[in-house]
């Protein structure tokens, strides 16, 4: 595929703002680059026809996760280095690069971005146009995302929706109150 | 750590305070409009619960965490998350009940009309109450932090 001026703009800042994060010493800088490597993704997802896994990442990665990390920052005490990288360990390095390597093997699978029929399997699969031809007339929602979560899907996401709930449960049982407050 | 510390957090502003009051009824309003229009558009209850969810941050940072604390009330709070997951849960339960599959929404359609879309909006909805009282909540919690929270239980009644 090629890549449009804007896209390969996306990427650098992504990739920029990953390595940033993983390297700036200073702790709050490391929060705001992930921040922004954050809605530098959700951006992408727009992109890519992904506009709910976008609106998600927006809010919850960009959004709700840099207060929460802020606000840890600020009951912690932050030290203070007059360096502006972390130092690398050549035993790190090995390690995240054995795991990108991995990662970037699972990278060739995938079907190519707009690939349409036989090239493209998550398309043109029996699931994916099963939902696509069924889902309106079945569930009576236009969104697709929407009808798979809520109804195709409806136990998988009492199951998430179960889990945040427990996560506020766990947060209470941790820090010893009885509300949330 | 705790108490001089983090009074330190906050910084009244004009600034903050009035930008806040001007946006957070758009983004509120925004937040309703991706929970209940997510069956036909991008959006849904995760992601309106967090829009919903950060009105409440906003407020806290224009105004201070502890000004936001007093003004949320913790029962609402509470009642949201549990009331989410039981609304879920007798959603899908009642259909079984019914004598359907788990959560089956076209067998309430004996009761109302148009019951799938119904039930697909109310199960939004709850995902959005859980999402949206369980980010408030960890704020507080954080805010609050570990030793604030062991000192005072008894303060935040």
């Amino acid at each position: 595929m090629t890549l449009t001026l804007i896209e390969a703009a996306l990427l650098v800042f992504v990739l920029g703002c990953a390595l940033g994060a993983a390297l700036l010493q200073d702790v709050l800088a490391s929060v705001m680059a992930f921040a922004a490597y954050s809605l530098g993704v959700s951006i992408i997802w727009v992109i890519l026809e992904a506009p709910d896994v976008g609106l998600t990442e927006a809010a919850v990665g960009a959004g709700i996760m840099t207060i929460l990390f802020l606000l840890a920052l600020a009951n912690t005490v932050r030290p203070q280095e007059d360096r502006i990288l972390e130092r690398v360990r050549f035993r790190t390095v090995a390690f995240v690069g054995a795991f990108v390597l991995v990662m970037l093997a699972t990278v060739p699978s995938l079907p190519a971005i707009g690939a349409e029929g036989a090239a493209n399997p998550v398309v043109s699969g029996e699931v994916t146009q099963y939902y696509l031809a069924n889902a309106y007339e079945q569930t009576e929602v236009h969104n697709a995302v929407t009808a798979v979560l809520a109804a195709y899907r409806g136990f998988d996401t009492l199951g998430e929706a179960v889990v945040v709930f427990s996560a506020g449960v766990a947060a209470l049982t941790v820090l010893r109150q009885e509300v949330f407050a | 750590m705790s108490g001089e510390d983090r009074t330190g957090l906050y910084v009244e502003s004009t600034i903050i305070m009035t930008t806040v009051r001007v946006v957070a009824p758009f983004v509120l309003t925004f937040a309703l409009f991706v929970m209940f229009h997510g069956a036909n558009s991008p959006g849904g209850g995760f992601q309106g619960g967090v829009i919903a969810g950060s009105v409440i941050m906003m407020l806290a940072f224009a105004y201070g965490i502890d000004s936001a604390r007093e003004w949320v009330d913790v029962r609402v709070v509470t009642a949201l998350a549990s009331g989410g997951v039981l609304l879920f849960a007798a959603i899908g339960l009642g259909t079984i009940l019914l004598g359907g599959n788990f959560l089956e929404y076209h067998l309430y359609e004996r009761f109302l009309s148009h019951a799938t879309a119904y039930g697909i909006e109310l199960v939004e909805l709850g995902i959005g109450g859980i999402v949206a009282s369980v980010a408030i909540g960890l704020f507080f919690l954080l805010a609050a932090g570990y030793g604030h929270a062991v000192d005072t239980p008894e303060a935040e009644e």
